[in-house]
């Protein structure tokens, strides 16, 4: 069944759209990589889905549930876990998730213990009590990821979840990615990193100018790449195109002249 | 004090909560929020290389208690309780209003908040409410520290009856704070950017700091003034200023007055302040949150389409050309000039020494107990304007200590991975634009003054003057640890021999100073002594220009 469904989702800011009618129909334990260009959209759709942006057009529901109408039942039962570090940094680690969930209406003894462990296991334990304006943004994005999974959510939303880590903890996350999966989770993530989306998504989902230009799993979308719909945006996304390389060239011709 | 005041609003939404809240989240929310008020290093007292304290928030509030006592000492100077009353409104309006906006910005224009809290399962109701809670704890507490030393004072004076009455306008007069602090903020988001206001919000940061530093000079001085009787009279525009309702209501219980003027006024000090908070959290408030929500988003479109072609030459690149002698102290000039700009961080440190200028003439020239108009009038006899020659020492030096320092300190790496001979020219650089940039405008400026009062006769002092003061200048930057521009670390404790060196430094300042006086008693000898000045100075600054590596510190 079918646990994410958007229907003809636009979404305009000032007078520009920047989602032009996105479809999408994302089944229960599907892993999604939501991939495309900067600036496509990928955030706006993930904040529209997650209930964070509620004026839009079209219709979104997740779970079956309206997001217009059902955003507090919705946000309980899925995990956001957003793009840039943004956390309180005053607060230490406990503290934040001692907050955070709180505001998922954890018990308290069940966060204490939910956080100490999930901190030892990103090797963060012996920082657990320093504020966080001293951590490096790998070590943010990291309460990030706890704070976003502390209630055992049932859809988890991920915009670029593994900018700024390093390559130990990018392994983790893969890792950890893989294990929600098998425990039947539906996860839906943005990603520019193509090694990464290719290794653990069922399904790529391509938006570009605002509308989804190709829906598939990597296989399907690279031989269409190769008959040539796809092309420029599938290359230019997993590198190595004629521009990229002409630009390269170009450049080593100014810093000569 | 923060977690009581908590506590209690708490208790009292809880009586009258509804169903739509949900009182478990409003608890944890701006518990944590109160927690985070007490860690934020506040915006307007951040003096140089404090170290972090425990609780910055409690010390800024008892400066403005402090400041509160001062100001509260005019219920007892001031004859008149109508003027007195004007004057604690007027402040207490001021001071909500600059706190609000220099301080509680970082809270109100914070989008990471959004960011934090939207994906959180809570409703709007709970979010509002939290919202209102957080910021009358915040607003109570400054409250209570701003008037707590004149409503007792209040009290003592004047007795219960008039103090119970203060208590009320004065919270009315917070209420009507808040509006303007709106209408302030509505201004500024109008015509401007996310980037823009912080910027403007930094203007009004220094403007807070200049006035903390001057006011605790001059405010003292001022009750000593022994003016207890001037009186006030009521002008048309007068009716239009809250204070003066404020302070009339106050005043028609303590006479018993009950004139029309006086029910006006204090139907204007009830309904305006109640009624602008009614019309802002129904109609203008939600207006505005979708602004702010409005503001990050499009700053993410922004992005992706801005092109920068055109760059225009800065002031400091056509005046590096004229002023440094090599291409290293040109780059350390257009750097420094250009940082000195635009670093907040830098104006705040700076910007009040230069305050502290007028501080300065105001006391040394009219020390307190002399009449001001005859010591104006007596000005031209006296050598007075010495002061007026090297009183920018005294504050423009200060920006020596301020230089070396900056967040971004991380940045001068950049010194040491560049094949750089001739680190001394990048600090010279720095020196030529704290010269320019500040001394010579400062200078002129007190030279056109005392110009005149005293007239051409002085062209030959400030001229020596001009020369003695970069002397000094360069002489204090000789003696001081060197190091490059921006390169390290505020907070970090300084090292020892600070005091010896400002000791040193004074006794400098005042030798010099004393050479000048004495040299004035031979006709010529002031002038004749220019040269020697500025050749001092000048083998002064090839010094620094050749320091080598080993002698900067990093």
């Amino acid at each position: 069944m079918s646990v994410i469904q958007t229907n003809m989702l636009k979404k305009k800011f000032g007078d520009k759209y920047v989602l032009k009618g996105i479809n999408l129909n994302i089944d229960a334990g599907q892993v999604v990589g939501y991939i495309g260009p900067n600036g496509a959209g990928k955030s706006t759709t993930i904040k529209i889905i997650s209930g964070i942006i509620d004026e839009f057009d079209g219709d979104v529901s997740v779970f079956g549930l309206d997001v217009r109408k059902n955003t507090i039942e919705i946000k309980q039962r899925i995990g956001y876990i957003p793009e840039q570090a943004s956390l309180y940094e005053v607060l230490t680690p406990i503290e934040y998730l001692r907050f955070v969930g709180k505001l998922y209406a954890l018990e308290d003894d069940v966060i204490s213990t939910k956080s100490w462990e999930l901190l030892r296991l990103f090797e963060l334990a012996d920082k657990a009590e320093t504020r966080m304006n001293t951590y490096s943004k790998g070590m943010k994005q990291k309460v990030l990821l706890i704070s976003g999974l502390i209630h055992n959510p049932e859809i988890i939303f991920l915009d670029e979840p593994l900018s700024g880590l390093d390559a130990n903890a990018v392994i983790l996350v893969k890792e950890i990615l893989m294990q929600l999966k098998q425990a039947g989770k539906t996860i839906f993530y943005s990603s520019h990193i193509m090694d990464v989306v290719e290794k653990i998504s069922d399904r790529i989902i391509i938006i570009d100018k605002g509308y989804v230009i190709a829906d598939g799993s990597f296989e399907t979308l690279k031989e269409q790449a190769h008959k040539g719909s796809l092309e420029n945006i599938f290359t230019s996304l997993t590198g190595g195109n004629e521009h990229n390389t002409s630009t390269a060239k170009e450049f080593i011709n100014v810093l000569r002249s | 004090m923060d977690k009581i005041l908590l506590k209690l609003l708490l208790k009292f939404v809880k009586l009258f909560a509804n169903k739509g809240i949900d009182f478990e989240r409003l608890k944890i929310i701006t518990e944590t929020k109160v927690m985070m008020d007490r860690r934020r290093s506040p915006a307007s007292w951040k003096r140089k290389q404090q170290k972090e304290s425990k609780n910055p928030l409690m010390m800024t509030l008892i400066m403005y208690a402090l400041m509160g006592l001062f100001i509260g000492v005019v219920i007892f100077s001031l004859k008149s309780l109508l003027v007195a009353m004007i004057f604690i409104h007027a402040y207490l309006l001021f001071m909500m209003a600059m706190t609000l906006v220099t301080d509680f910005s970082a809270v109100l224009l914070d989008t990471a908040d959004n960011q934090i809290l939207l994906p959180k399962p809570i409703n709007s109701r709970t979010l509002f409410l939290s919202r209102v809670v957080h910021i009358l704890v915040y607003l109570s507490q400054f409250f209570l520290a701003l008037t707590i030393a004149p409503v007792i004072f209040t009290f003592i004076n004047y007795g219960p009856l008039v103090g119970l009455t203060t208590i009320l306008t004065l919270m009315l007069t917070v209420a009507f704070s808040i509006f303007i602090t709106y209408l302030l903020y509505a201004l500024i988001l109008r015509f401007a950017n996310e980037q823009k206001i912080k910027d403007i919000v930094g203007y009004f940061q220094i403007f807070m700091t200049i006035f903390f530093a001057v006011g605790y000079q001059i405010i003292p001085r001022l009750i000593n003034f022994d003016n207890g009787n001037f009186t006030f009279t009521l002008h048309w525009y007068s009716y239009l200023l809250a204070p003066v309702w404020m302070a009339m209501s106050v005043d028609s219980l303590y006479q018993m007055n009950f004139n029309n003027i006086h029910l006006l006024m204090i139907a204007c000090a009830v309904i305006v302040p109640i009624f602008t908070v009614w019309f802002m959290v129904k109609f203008l408030a939600p207006s505005f949150s979708r602004k702010l929500g409005a503001m990050s988003n499009d700053a993410e479109v922004i992005k992706t389409n801005k092109v920068v072609v055109n760059h225009k030459k800065d002031w400091s690149e056509k005046l590096a050309r004229f002023i440094c002698i090599s291409r290293t102290e040109s780059a350390g000039f257009e750097k420094v000039w250009k940082i000195t700009s635009r670093d907040k961080n830098f104006k705040v440190q700076f910007y009040p020494s230069l305050a502290y200028l007028l501080v300065f003439a105001f006391v040394f020239i009219f020390k307190s107990g002399k009449n001001i108009t005859e010591v104006w009038a007596h000005l031209h006899e006296t050598k007075m304007f010495l002061w007026f020659i090297y009183l920018p020492l005294i504050s423009i030096s200060s920006s020596l200590a301020i230089i070396p320092f900056n967040e971004n300190f991380s940045a001068a790496w950049i010194y040491q991975s560049v094949p750089l001979t001739k680190p001394g020219e990048i600090i010279s650089g720095g020196i030529k634009v704290l010269l320019i940039k500040f001394f010579i405008p400062v200078y002129l400026i007190l030279f056109g003054v005392a110009f005149y009062i005293w007239g051409q006769a002085l062209i030959g002092d400030f001229t020596l003057g001009f020369f003695n003061n970069i002397l000094i200048f360069l002489l204090i930057a000789n003696i001081n640890e060197h190091s490059l521009p921006f390169s390290r670390q505020a907070n970090i404790k300084q090292q020892s021999g600070k005091i010896v060196r400002a000791l040193l430094q004074l006794i400098l300042i005042g030798a010099l100073i004393g050479i000048h006086f004495l040299a004035l008693k031979i006709f010529w000898l002031p002038s004749a002594l220019i040269p020697v000045s500025a050749t001092v100075a000048y083998l002064l600054l090839r010094r620094i220009q050749n320091l080598p590596w080993l002698q900067i510190s990093i």
